[in-house]
């Protein structure tokens, strides 16, 4: 389940948050400050990367908030203005300076990704195995995966915003499933395999 | 014979599946098992905590109140036709140095120069769409940039990059936008011209590193 739904801030307050009244816009503020930076960490890897596009995103959205026409909801909204910082942060040239743009590099980040001097050990759950795997997938995979997975993104919404096809996000769901159960349930991986047409 | 991983997945996601593979999967013990597995780590990646966010708001309002980055002098569009015009001219003499025989045997980027103008004129935006993805699976099989490249080829790279990001957020954001039809031809056709002139770049910058 996303983590924006059911997160919603009333007419008044976008109204008055459009007019510039900075407590209006500190609710808003407070109301999806942990659902963006969640959805920004899980998708970029480096922590003071995804400090700056959290900071980015946060202006973008108090700054377009009069280009919000009320159609769909107000969170669908942020999340799609945090998505796309992240998308086009994905796409950037420093970003592949970096060296892990792409879905084809299989060289494990977990160690970098998952960087317990950059916050609190609580938020950043180092210890959680789930967190830890996620972090060591490329980039493309891990976002296709989160996207469609907890925040309900279709193949089709997927391949749009990422200027590829339906198929390519359906192989990258089941690569990152695939790489998942590899890090997760290690004995699998000693069992037959299972996938004939996709993975073997 | 057992499920793939994409039909188990189709299967977890409600989503069509061959009668066969489902009454398959709903008889084979390792099938349904592989089935929950995907389900259970569906469940648990979304019961991932949420982060708390290291700005407050206030440092988003100091960060607002910073003055803005000067606006470009030059308009996008005509960054774009100068870039297409300068590395139209790099790919051409590329392809001239290319008459002498080679040991590696290179990919010929299929661009737009074979088509005619008018098909990418008319398309349609889904046959913009394929051709941008063909580009897009074009160049991820050129070889990669060299260590070592000329500031004007960067520098050109870099400004059809941004560009394209840009267009890419504009389509990203075009039914919540009020985009029409037209527009998000054009928008995709401008997507498809940049794509081909980065190609041709990627293509003769590896030409001149071979």
């Amino acid at each position: 389940m996303s983590q924006f739904a059911g997160t919603e801030v009333t007419a008044e307050v976008l109204s008055a948050a459009r007019g510039g009244d900075s407590r209006a816009q500190e609710a808003i503020y407070r109301c999806y400050q942990r659902p963006v930076y969640s959805l920004i960490r899980r998708l970029i890897a480096r922590p003071a990367i995804a400090d700056e596009l959290f900071q980015d995103t946060f202006i973008e959205i108090l700054r377009s908030l009069h280009s919000y026409s009320g159609d769909g909801a107000f969170g669908g909204w942020v999340r799609a203005i945090a998505v796309n910082k992240c998308l086009m942060y994905l796409r950037s040239r420093w970003h592949r300076s970096f060296a892990y743009l792409d879905a084809d590099e299989n060289e494990p980040l977990a160690d970098l990704l998952v960087d317990t001097a950059s916050g609190p050990a609580a938020q950043v759950q180092a210890s959680s195995d789930v967190e830890r795997a996620l972090a060591t997938l490329p980039p493309l995979t891990r976002t296709v995966v989160w996207l469609h997975d907890v925040e309900g993104y279709t193949h089709g919404e997927i391949a749009r915003l990422m200027g590829r096809t339906a198929s390519f996000s359906k192989s990258q769901l089941a690569r990152a499933h695939q790489r998942l159960r590899e890090l997760l349930d290690p004995q699998s991986e000693s069992l037959p395999c299972t996938h004939l047409s996709t993975i073997c | 014979m057992h499920a793939s991983i994409d039909n188990l997945l189709s299967l977890r996601d409600g989503q069509p599946v061959d009668a066969a593979i489902a009454a398959h999967v709903e008889q084979c013990q390792r099938c349904t098992a592989e089935l929950h597995k995907l389900r259970e780590m569906q469940s648990k990646l979304q019961a991932l905590p949420q982060l708390e966010a290291p700005s407050s708001f206030a440092e988003i309002q100091r960060a607002m109140a910073r003055p803005a980055a000067p606006r470009r002098l030059v308009s996008p569009r005509l960054v774009a036709a100068l870039a297409f015009v300068t590395l139209t001219a790099i790919f051409f003499v590329a392809l001239r140095d290319e008459t002498a025989p080679k040991a590696v045997q290179r990919v010929q980027p299929a661009t737009l120069q074979e088509q005619p103008t008018d098909v990418i004129e008319h398309a349609r935006v889904p046959e913009l769409m394929a051709q941008s993805q063909h580009l897009e699976d074009l160049l991820q099989r050129l070889p990669g940039r060299p260590q070592i490249e000329r500031v004007s080829t960067a520098a050109m790279i870099d400004t059809i990059e941004d560009r394209i990001q840009w267009l890419d957020f504009q389509l990203s954001d075009a039914p919540d936008s009020g985009l029409n039809e037209e527009q998000t031809q054009r928008l995709w056709r401008e997507r498809v011209e940049l794509m081909d002139s980065l190609v041709k770049v990627r293509y003769a910058e590896g030409g001149v590193a071979f």
